[in-house]
């Protein structure tokens, strides 16, 4: 039986390749482990191996967190709550110039806070903000593009679909993955204000200021998003302080979320057969997704490739900072071609193995990649989000939407940089709380 | 074809609902000091069929995600063609987990598995995930052989 890092590296070939086809994710994942297991190991072993991976996965404990999250975003959807996030900060701050732009991006913050999904997070805001921004006079292309590069808040900001999927691969907390996402999830927010500032700033004339609103509307608009943001900090302030696991958490947010429906007099047989329902079909991609990437990470150990692709790379003498940049750029070049799951499970099993051999901390590049993925969402050719948004508006084109988005890009670089030289942003909150 | 899918909806949604209650009760308890024994053990058992039925739904919807880059810009009959091939290799995948789960479960049958504290015997939770992966295989090999894909 075979067992080179060539066979692995030529896994990775046809992975990319049945990808590019486009074939479902976890089938194209799973189909080449498996082949590559039968080919390195022989037939009954691979079954065997395999067999033992999918009952794992279904059974695991963790991974039920993923399903609660995505109940809680959607009862909270179904509760009406994606609004009041852009409502409460767009009386804030929208008689300012350029407010509602900021607005949206502490819209996106929020609801991301009860949403792990980039798309759905600015597909979302998207129906919410868009409109009003322009309707304000807004220009379309700052309307448009804020809201894209928002979204991508949604994958950082815990609870994040994308830290589960990379927690359950890598085999590291989620809590403490959720707890060193915070501050990158913060200062992306903080960039996105700047950018958004600096754009007023040049061009007053693109973001007019908005009549203030009153107190009343303001204490009204807070009321109506008390209890969904109370149910953020119950359930993110209980993760990051130890209080409890990120399931029990989960499972909390999703309780809270129907006693909200409930309470604003939205929950009723066809609303929770509707949130059942879309929980259980998008889990049932990420869980087919996940024993995929488990059966493709087996096949890629077995064959060593990573560790030579690391001894490959350690050879060349080029130190952490150095290669951690190759390994963006890397990412971002894949990533304009895979979207950002298929760019987490294609990568992990190899990078993994060449980043904690160089010392670096799994949980920082579980947000370093996280990160690079975000970035794949605004980037074209891939640049889901954008998609996203103009088929929110469809009379503002693509490029307008690009536009947009590219200053707001060139923040998202500048923020991976300085993750990849300052590891502490990732690593000190969690280090500090003793994660 | 709906009720039934409709059942399914129901008992992995109701499993869910299942998991966000003895979680929650799990974490109020532990607060309290009053723990909950053999939690995570009902939540490994339950989540068992709410992933089961998550991935039928997936599959039923052709929800699964993919790479749209290449798809996007065949020619009807091509994307046909493709997207019955991928189902060809969904069922060829399905087939190789249902083999796999089943020869361990077939050769666990007699050691009674059980969970550690609760005593929850594992034969139901490994046939009903060589249940989900049979329903997977037909409804993979179904979009393969049949009239239509999506």
């Amino acid at each position: 039986m075979i067992g080179e890092p060539s066979l692995g590296l030529a896994g990775v070939v046809v992975l990319l390749v049945l990808l590019l086809t486009g074939m479902p994710i976890g089938i194209a994942l799973g189909i080449t482990g498996l082949g590559g297991l039968i080919l390195t190991l022989g037939l009954e072993p691979a079954l065997i191996k395999s067999g033992v991976l999918v009952f794992e996965t279904m059974s695991r404990y963790e991974l039920g967190t993923l399903p609660l999250f995505m109940l809680m975003a959607h009862l909270c959807f179904i509760a009406g709550a994606s609004g009041d996030f852009f409502g409460f900060a767009s009386r804030l701050f929208g008689h300012r110039r350029g407010g509602l732009a900021i607005a949206s991006v502490a819209g996106c913050a929020g609801f991301g806070s009860i949403n792990g999904s980039s798309l759905a997070t600015a597909a979302t805001m998207g129906l919410v903000a868009v409109p009003e921004m322009r309707a304000r006079g807004y220009s379309d292309a700052l309307a448009t593009g804020t809201v894209a590069a928002g979204g991508t808040l949604g994958q950082m900001i815990p609870p994040s679909g994308a830290l589960i999927v990379f927690g359950i691969i890598a085999e590291q907390s989620i809590g403490t993955l959720f707890t060193a996402a915070i501050v990158p999830g913060l200062t992306q927010m903080l960039s996105y204000f700047l950018v958004v500032a600096l754009i007023v700033g040049w061009r007053p004339e693109l973001a007019p200021p908005t009549p203030r609103a009153t107190w009343e509307e303001r204490i009204g608009a807070l009321r109506r998003v008390a209890d969904v943001g109370l149910l953020v900090l119950v359930v993110i302030g209980g993760i990051v302080f130890g209080w409890i696991t990120a399931s029990e958490a989960a499972a909390v947010g999703a309780a809270g979320a129907l006693l909200i429906c409930s309470k604003r007099g939205k929950l009723d047989r066809a609303s929770l057969r509707r949130a059942l329902e879309e929980t259980l079909r998008t889990s049932g991609l990420i869980y087919l997704v996940v024993i995929g990437a488990l059966i493709f990470a087996a096949f890629i150990a077995v064959t060593g490739l990573a560790d030579a692709i690391g001894n490959l790379i350690v050879g060349l003498g080029l130190g952490p900072v150095a290669t951690m940049a190759l390994v963006a750029v890397f990412l971002l070049l894949i990533g304009s071609v895979l979207d950002g799951l298929a760019l987490m499970l294609l990568t992990t099993p190899i990078l993994l193995p060449l980043v904690t051999g160089m010392g670096l901390s799994p949980i920082w590049f579980g947000i370093f990649l996280v990160r690079a993925m975000e970035i794949g969402f605004i980037h074209p050719p891939m640049g889901m989000n954008l998609y996203v948004i103009q088929r929110v508006v469809p009379d503002v084109s693509l490029g307008r939407i690009f536009k947009g988005v590219l200053p707001f890009l060139t923040a998202d670089l500048v923020h991976l940089a300085l993750l990849i030289v300052f590891p502490a942003i990732v690593l000190a909150l969690p280090n500090w709380l003793g994660r | 074809m709906e009720r039934l899918r409709n059942a399914l909806v129901w008992i992995a949604g109701g499993a869910l609902l299942v998991v966000v209650a003895v979680d929650s009760l799990a974490m109020i308890g532990r607060q309290i000091r009053f723990p909950l024994l053999g939690s995570i053990e009902i939540i490994e058992a339950v989540v068992l069929i709410a992933a089961g039925g998550g991935l039928i739904v997936a599959t039923l919807d052709h929800a699964h995600a993919r790479v749209n880059l290449l798809l996007e810009r065949l020619s009807t009959t091509s994307r046909e063609r493709v997207l019955r091939l991928h189902a060809l290799a969904g069922a060829l995948l399905f087939a190789a987990l249902l083999a796999g789960t089943a020869w361990i479960a077939a050769d666990l049958w007699h050691g009674h598995e059980a969970s550690e504290l609760l005593g929850i015997p594992y034969r139901p939770l490994r046939i009903a995930a060589v249940l989900t992966l049979l329903v997977l295989f037909v409804l993979s090999l179904r979009g393969a052989l049949g009239r239509r894909t999506r």
